[in-house]
């Protein structure tokens, strides 16, 4: 009953002191340590190194290996890595796309709500003029700039095991032409960004999930499933008027820019779907989060 | 309880809005286009006066001719001979890029690897990037191939007039509502077969108004709902592509291999002359008959694979290979019928000679 009347209170204050305008100051005060706590935690560095082993455990398998990849076996790029170690980059993130990126995300996305939820932290976190909506926020951007990290983690990993194992030169695109050294770098953080972007739809609907419940774990699976869910009903043919609508459906078309000209449409298309997700859920996260009584 | 039903209003007002925008945007693309009035003579002369030669921009293809699905996986026989299908199923996007009469360039995109075909002058290179080779190839001077070329010119009109003479008997001609490709106005031609033989239910063709220039065109098939094969311009530039595009250099590491184009002399059958192919009726319901022995070896070869029973049924006579468009009746006595005709028709054939 005191918890009734405590998230009451709070909502009350919320209500009458909307931060943002009222202390800016306390409200990016929230981001920052949002951020700081996040990136101090020892699961989001375990996390971040096991996505990272990914591409220098290809590297270093390829190497050792005494015969080098054949074409058409293995990962797309895998038989260019002997040839140029930038392709590391690329395979890793191939590798990393259908299941060990989602599930990152979907631990740290699940983890959002529900994990202050879970350890009670939650109130106290709402105790602070800065209100429910900003804190849906802070957590949401918390989220997608661990997507920008954990991305950047496997592209940078990549090259630095292809800079260290391979050599490494002008890159060949998929029409043949060949880019310069710098060039390749600036493909390679567009390619980064792309996978950035893909990942925000799961975010949003892990943040959504995290709204549902207290207990964290139950998030974090319901986010994961979901994503190996979306991208098996991607593979069923008979569902191909559903394809364009999956969240998971452009992930791997960051091939287009590998390409020359380079060819933006998939880049825009996935940003339009991963913005349509984003909305969706985040305003299903939104009427959750506001008409919820915290009790803990 | 009002107040909690107007913070889920958001959850609610978001999807509607996406809903709405999504079903309006093919609406607003469906809407009449107005352009000056045209018969079909006309719209064929623009058609045949247009002297655009340079642009660049992005085709998408579909085909849908009913066969069944091509299993990816399989034996090396097996992914040659579904290669070769790949074209005729599914969807593909494809970049083209032109620069005046000698310079092109046309990318054919898969999902990690694309296809090149490069034409700079007399240079012609093909790139295939998913086994990393390329085919380098020198075309004959620009002289000898316009003296192949026959002697005759014609003006648009003449074209116009020429092409709707040969095809009145067995097709009508007519111009169904005017449309819009790639966001641009076009005319569009409706060729409708007279015969009702043929699996052919029409061929459209979308006339840019401005150039002139074929912006789609689609084959719908008599007895599907979706167009059977449709090529269509999803964007397009009339602005010179960027020159760089055509010098091609094979890359570090390409297996590149040179070949010679076959001349008429050592082609295996000029003019089909020499050869037994032959064609029985004209017009839209004509049989292609090849004899039995012609390409025996490649035919031999294609019914040894696994995925010939699958795509084919046993006929009286043979066996058929039926798609909502073509037929083909491959004969017990090693013949081979072929047509945009029913089976029956084909087995008619087989029988009558």
């Amino acid at each position: 009953m005191s918890d009734k009347t405590f998230s009451d209170s709070v909502s009350a204050s919320v209500a009458m002191a909307p931060a943002e305008t009222a202390r800016p100051g306390g409200a990016w005060a929230l981001l920052v340590s949002e951020l700081t706590v996040l990136f101090r935690r020892r699961r989001t560095w375990a996390l971040l190194l096991a996505l990272a082993a990914v591409p220098v455990l290809i590297a270093v398998a390829v190497r050792l290996s005494s015969q080098a990849p054949t074409t058409g076996r293995g990962p797309p790029f895998l038989d260019q890595v002997t040839q140029n170690g930038l392709f590391v980059a690329v395979t890793g993130l191939i590798v990393s796309i259908p299941l060990f990126l989602p599930l990152t995300v979907g631990v740290v996305a699940g983890d959002t709500i529900a994990g202050e939820a879970g350890l009670g932290t939650l109130r106290y976190l709402l105790a602070a003029p800065a209100g429910r909506v900003w804190l849906l926020v802070v957590k949401y951007i918390g989220a997608a700039v661990f997507c920008l990290a954990a991305t950047f983690t496997v592209v940078t990993a990549g090259v630095l095991a292809g800079l260290a194992l391979f050599p490494v030169g002008p890159l060949t695109l998929l029409s043949g032409d060949t880019i310069s050294l710098a060039e390749s770098f600036l493909r390679a953080v567009l390619i980064a960004g792309y996978v950035t972007v893909s990942l925000l739809g799961l975010s949003a609907i892990g943040l959504f999930f995290s709204t549902l419940t207290v207990v964290p774990v139950g998030a974090m699976a319901a986010t994961i499933v979901l994503s190996v869910v979306a991208q098996v009903l991607d593979s069923l043919p008979q569902l191909d008027w559903l394809h364009p609508w999956l969240f998971s459906h452009y992930w791997l078309d960051f091939a287009d820019l590998l390409r020359q000209p380079i060819d933006f449409t998939s880049f825009g298309t996935n940003a339009l779907l991963q913005g349509g997700y984003l909305l969706v859920f985040g305003a299903l996260a939104y009427g959750r989060f506001v008409t919820k009584d915290i009790l803990s | 309880m009002s107040r909690i039903w107007l913070k889920w209003m958001p959850a609610v007002a978001v999807p509607a809005v996406i809903a709405v925008g999504v079903l309006a945007v093919p609406l607003q693309a469906g809407a009449t286009v107005d352009l000056p009035d045209k018969s079909p003579q006309d719209v064929l002369e623009l058609a045949a006066g247009s002297t655009v030669d340079t642009f660049s921009g992005t085709l998408e293809q579909t085909s849908d001719l009913g066969l069944p699905e091509i299993p990816s996986t399989g034996d090396a026989a097996a992914a040659e001979f579904s290669d070769a299908l790949d074209l005729l199923t599914g969807s593909h996007t494809v970049r083209v890029y032109q620069n005046g009469a000698d310079q092109s360039r046309v990318q054919v995109q898969d999902t990690m690897s694309e296809r090149n075909l490069i034409q700079n002058g007399s240079d012609l290179w093909l790139y295939d990037s998913a086994d990393n080779t390329a085919a380098h190839t020198t075309l004959p001077a620009a002289g000898e191939q316009s003296a192949e070329k026959p002697g005759e010119t014609y003006t648009p009109s003449d074209l116009a007039e020429k092409f709707l003479a040969d095809v009145s008997p067995s097709t009508e001609v007519t111009l169904a509502e005017n449309t819009q490709v790639a966001g641009r106005t076009a005319y569009e031609l409706v060729l409708t077969p007279n015969t009702d033989d043929t699996l052919v239910g029409s061929v459209s063709i979308a006339v840019d108004s401005e150039t002139g220039l074929p912006l789609r065109v689609q084959v719908d098939a008599r007895n599907a709902d979706e167009p059977a094969i449709s090529v269509a311009f999803t964007t397009l530039s009339l602005d010179a592509p960027p020159a760089d595009l055509f010098a091609f250099t094979p890359p570090a590491g390409a297996t590149v291999t040179e070949e010679t184009l076959p001349t008429k002399d050592d082609a295996g059958h000029p003019e089909g002359e020499a050869s037994g192919v032959t064609v029985t009726g004209a017009g839209w319901d004509a049989v292609v008959v090849i004899p039995a022995g012609e390409d025996a070896a490649a035919l031999a070869e294609l019914t040894a694979s696994p995925l010939y029973s699958q795509l084919t049924d046993a006929v009286d006579g043979g066996r058929a290979l039926s798609t909502t468009l073509v037929s083909v009746l491959i004969a017990d006595d090693g013949r081979v019928f072929a047509g945009s005709v029913p089976v029956q028709r084909l087995q008619a054939a087989a029988a009558q000679e």
